[in-house]
């Protein structure tokens, strides 16, 4: 019975001396962008501890957002090298939090998951972002509220209405914040408008929408229990032309 | 001899054990058990498809995957270009509709942010997630 046992725990320990090895420093990084980066860049470098060779399968990242790509196919034992993964900030805000799974022929860690955590930096909070009054209700202002980041000194906003049917006023209601009144000449008629914020001393924009929308729909029968009665659609909205000009990588899910 | 093999093999088992217990301890708090949405907040194919045309389809997926294919009707509004098409959403949106957004599959967290930002930055009510997402869509209408 020792014999076996020797044996065995001999075997263990000779298949862990020859194994493919490879080590991450970090599996998680926080990034830090400015108001003005396009993309967060995180650098997750390895090594290969092992004694043999270690190859890459796959490298998939959890969102169409992050692009992931090795410096090689293959990482010779004690060789270093790093997994980038490219978060495109877009129009995203607050904290992100996106995956990069590393798939090798290391049989003992054939999968690694890789953690990029990236800290969107909020220069102006909008809220809401849509406004909208019913065709024939009272033409009323109503608010909207800009509140400056923690981080940031924002004196003064430049409110932008892309109809003339709105007309907007901008007040300061206290230390970093600001009050925009929003208001139709009428709501006769189905109308729209986008609003462009604009901190002064800050090229970069923020947007909210106006509406005066149409009626409420006619009512239907209440086909279940999360239905409310009295509600239903008169027009389905139509297809959207497909927008071109924009890949995002392979292997991911969305 | 066979009394050992069992000693052998109880031995083998404890030790494999050991890792296991190990690896559960120290990732007890990084496994998500849950979905994160709440049941409320979901909808599945057969619900939604109830509501008729008082929905209003809206796919979180990246450009090129809307381009693919999509819900007939829906509207297109990731976070890759919110500012951009959110107005084209609210264009189509009147009191009393229902939104329900779409990703790719389960596991995909883009149309429970997307929704999340509707709730609370447009502050529109009656936004839900398909449960199953683009996948169960398609098992369910192809």
């Amino acid at each position: 019975m020792k014999t076996h046992i020797l044996a065995f725990a001999l075997s263990i320990t000779v298949c862990l001396g020859a194994r493919a090895e490879l080590k991450f420093d970090k599996t998680e990084i926080e990034l830090h962008p400015t108001p003005a980066d396009k993309q967060a860049v995180g650098h997750f470098t390895y090594q290969n501890t092992g004694k043999t060779p270690v190859k890459f399968k796959s490298v998939k990242a959890s969102c169409g957002c992050t692009a992931a790509q090795t410096q090689k196919d293959e990482v010779p034992p004690g060789e270093k090298g790093e997994v980038t993964a490219t978060f495109n900030i877009g129009d995203r805000t607050g904290t992100q939090v996106k995956t990069v799974t590393v798939e090798t022929d290391d049989h003992t860690n054939p999968h690694t998951v890789l953690t990029l955590r990236t800290i969107i930096p909020q220069l102006l909070e909008v809220t809401p972002t849509f406004v909208f009054w019913k065709q024939g209700d009272k033409p009323d202002a109503k608010p909207i509220t800009v509140k400056v980041g923690k981080e940031f000194t924002v004196n003064n906003i430049k409110v932008t209405s892309s109809s003339p049917d709105f007309q907007t006023k901008v007040e300061e209601t206290g230390k970093g914040e600001f009050k925009i009144d929003v208001q139709p000449k009428d709501t006769n008629s189905n109308l729209g408008t986008t609003l462009t914020i604009q901190p002064v001393d800050s090229p970069k924009l923020f947007y909210a929408t106006a509406r005066v929308t149409g009626a409420p729909p006619a009512p239907m029968a209440p086909a279940d229990q999360k239905a409310p009665a009295g509600q239903a659609a008169p027009v389905a909205p139509t297809d959207q032309k497909a927008p071109v000009g924009k890949t995002a990588p392979s292997g991911q899910t969305h | 001899m066979k009394l050992s093999l069992t000693r052998q093999a109880l031995v083998l088992v404890a030790l494999s054990l050991l890792p296991a217990v190990g690896e559960a301890i120290y990732f007890r708090g990084k496994i998500s058990w849950q979905s994160p949405i709440p049941p409320s907040e979901l909808v599945s194919v057969d619900q939604a498809r109830t509501w008729g045309e008082n929905v209003i389809w809206v796919d979180a997926r990246p450009d090129a995957e809307f381009a693919r294919d999509h819900v007939p009707g829906a509207l297109s509004l990731n976070e890759d270009r919110w500012n951009e098409l959110l107005p084209e959403f609210v264009a189509s949106w009147s009191p009393g509709k229902k939104v329900v957004v779409y990703c790719s599959a389960e596991s995909c967290d883009l149309a429970r942010e997307a929704a999340e930002r509707l709730r609370k930055e447009a502050q529109i009510p009656d936004v839900f997630v398909l449960e199953g997402g683009w996948e169960a869509w398609l098992k369910k209408n192809r």
